[in-house]
């Protein structure tokens, strides 16, 4: 786990505590912190990597899911090293853009990318990401009602902001902000695009004739899936176990669809499937992965079609985070006037204890979002 | 897979069968035992044909001559016939079997079909099923779909259009689940008092997916008949009933008769009246 002073690999050793022999202490540990590495502490070497934070609680290490109302849930954002899963609305339709958030996210931040999907082509995913809002007036775009204020109140902000226009516009993106918006209705600039390393994995490319497996092991997809992961973070030396490479980013592993059909997995098609365990021990691989590792990820898997509901109780205890979307397309619920306001609800159904004895649930459970124009809004569900 | 834009050419009302006929991708039609779809699946071929498509069928549960009655000879000329109903474990033939099956001798051929859209008539998907595992079958489907996307050379074209009978009773809710969230359409097919009605559920990416119900006829010459509208006696859409919210309350929001006059008849606090 990439915690703040505990992590051997990666981001340098500082130790934190030590025995020492010193007479004055009154016990006998010493924590070997300003005094070995000079004015900078172990706190500000990680606080450097782009788009990073710790938490404010424990001081994990956090990475922004690129909707910064799904951090606040999260209680702060996603810790480096876990793994978040999204269970996807019936229609994929907001699970899929959650996913592109997040890849959008890492662009705007300069993380290195791994995109993984059986259905589309990566560079398709990619080229369908929203584009981020430049200005840090971009709030201001979505009260659609609040016109008259807005430009009177911007003319004042731009008085006292005067020498911030001469500033080239993207040093705004790059700010150390914590979470940026996005605007759906356009795509990300070709630019950004190409000046950010992705790695992608578009799995009817990469597999051959598909071998004989032996019962109770690994998919084929999965297996491939695992062993590019692997490579990636191992060449890239995002595990620190490279000498030579210095890995300061964060890797951000996007994964799409996993358990359906299209990854050779048919938990989706039948109730007792041969290969039941086939996503659980990729999972739990994954997991081991991340954790000796500088990356974050972010799984979508169409858990509605999962037939054996045991399995789905597996995978939530094998993730980290858990998320569920229910949208309220086809369901009798969109015409109920309860919910006319939104477009379906979500559901934080896990979070993780990371170096903590309590969770970091907030209050609220009734949880609706709504895809407006150009944003994702997540609020509470006010009940009549 | 991408969907293309409804560029039928057809007059101008644009009703949602007129979408699925240019929708490409993966449209399942799935009919059950009182309303057969493989005429509706002629139907849609033979439209295919006379639009200038090249058209593969797999049949497997009909035989050749059978499925080839009713269409005229244009069309007939312009259909390839992959033949599975004679001979489907390929014991005539000494020569080895091809790798992916059926579906992967049905994507070699297609790629090497050349330019031009394709569609492709799976007579039946259940067939296919019923004896291929789900997960390849769904892989297969999908890589029909996409291979014309991007051709070794030339213009990329359009993407094939797999045209898939499914029939409801044969299969559980996993497979039926599978192969929707693959597909770009589904016709359901039903029907009331004689009169054929298909519902229409349309998956584009990244939009709402949309229903229509229709009535539709098919004509002795395959022809379709859309008779638009729902059916007469329209059965209520499980979807979307429209709910009332004062239902399943745990506390009452109305009063009764008695209640109220016993309401009325209560003497406010505080109010000082002659009585007391």
């Amino acid at each position: 786990m990439a915690a703040v002073a505990t992590c051997g690999t990666g981001v340098g050793k500082t130790g934190s505590m030590v025995m020492a022999g010193s007479k004055n202490n009154v016990t006998g540990f010493q924590r070997r912190g300003p005094r070995a590495s000079g004015s900078d502490s172990s706190y500000s070497r990680l606080v450097s990597i782009a788009g990073t934070r710790p938490s404010v609680r424990n001081g994990q290490l956090l990475v922004s899911t690129g909707l910064p109302a799904l951090d606040q849930l999260l209680g702060g954002g996603l810790a480096v090293g876990t793994v978040l899963l999204i269970e996807e609305d019936k229609y994929n339709i907001y699970s899929s853009l959650l996913f592109k958030y997040f890849l959008a996210e890492g662009i705007v931040n300069g993380h290195t990318l791994l995109v993984a999907s059986a259905k589309e082509d990566p560079a398709d995913i990619l080229q369908e990401l929203p584009a981020p809002l430049l200005d840090d007036n971009g709030k201001k775009d979505f009260d659609e009602d609040v016109c008259n204020h807005k430009t009177s109140e911007s003319n004042i902000k731009m008085k006292i902001a005067w020498r911030y226009q001469l500033l080239p516009k993207m040093e705004a993106i790059s700010s150390s902000r914590f979470g940026h918006y996005y605007d759906v209705s356009k795509k990300m600039p070709q630019e950004l695009i190409e000046a950010s390393k992705v790695h992608g994995f578009f799995f009817p490319e990469k597999s051959s004739s598909t071998p004989n497996i032996e019962p109770c092991s690994l998919t084929h997809g999965y297996i491939k899936l695992l062993q590019f992961i692997q490579n990636i973070i191992y060449e890239e030396g995002f595990d620190g176990s490279n000498p030579q490479k210095k890995q300061k980013n964060i890797l951000r592993i996007g994964i799409q669809n996993l358990g359906s059909p299209l990854w050779g997995d048919d938990i989706c098609c039948t109730e007792n499937c041969d290969n039941s365990h086939s996503l659980t021990k990729f999972l739990y691989v994954l997991r081991g992965l991340l954790r000796t590792s500088l990356s974050a990820c972010v799984i979508t898997m169409p858990t509605h079609l999962i037939q054996n509901k045991a399995i789905i109780a597996r995978v939530t205890n094998l993730s980290d985070t858990v998320v569920g979307l229910e949208s309220f397309i086809g369901s009798e619920r969109e015409t109920n006037p309860l919910y006319k306001d939104y477009h379906g609800l979500i559901h934080i159904r896990q979070i993780p204890r990371l170096n903590n004895l309590i969770y970091d649930v907030s209050d609220v459970k009734d949880l609706a979002f709504k895809l407006k124009r150009k944003l994702f809004t997540i609020e509470v569900r006010e009940n009549f | 897979v991408t969907p293309s834009e409804g560029a039928s050419g057809g007059p101008g009302r644009e009703w949602e069968m007129e979408s699925v006929l240019a929708l490409r991708g993966l449209v399942l039609l799935r009919d059950s035992v009182e309303w057969e779809g493989r005429s509706l699946l002629k139907a849609l071929v033979k439209k295919a044909a006379l639009g200038g498509e090249q058209v593969h069928v797999l049949g497997c549960e009909v035989s050749e001559e059978e499925f080839r009655e009713g269409f005229d000879s244009r069309v007939n000329s312009r259909l390839v016939y992959h033949d599975l109903f004679r001979d489907p474990l390929n014991w005539s033939q000494t020569g080895e079997a091809p790798p992916g099956g059926p579906l992967g001798a049905l994507q070699v051929t297609c790629k090497r079909a050349g330019p031009g859209p394709v569609t492709v008539a799976l007579d039946s998907l259940s067939w296919l099923l019923l004896r291929l595992p789900c997960a390849a079958i769904c892989q297969a489907l999908c890589a029909l779909g996409r291979q014309h996307a991007r051709p070794g050379g030339g213009p990329a074209g359009e993407p094939v259009r797999v045209l898939g009978l499914l029939h409801g009773e044969l299969h559980g809710p996993g497979p039926r689940g599978a192969l929707s969230s693959l597909a770009q359409a589904e016709v359901t097919l039903s029907g009331t008092g004689g009169q054929a009605s298909a519902h229409i559920l349309c998956r584009r990416p990244r939009q709402r997916p949309s229903h229509e119900t229709l009535c539709f006829s098919i004509l002795p010459d395959l022809s379709l008949d859309l008779q638009g509208g729902p059916p007469l006696e329209p059965h209520p859409d499980p979807h979307r009933p429209p709910v009332d919210p004062t239902t399943h309350l745990t506390f009452n929001l109305h009063l009764s008769k008695r209640e109220r006059e016993a309401k009325d008849s209560l003497t406010l606090p505080f109010q000082f009246s002659s009585e007391k």
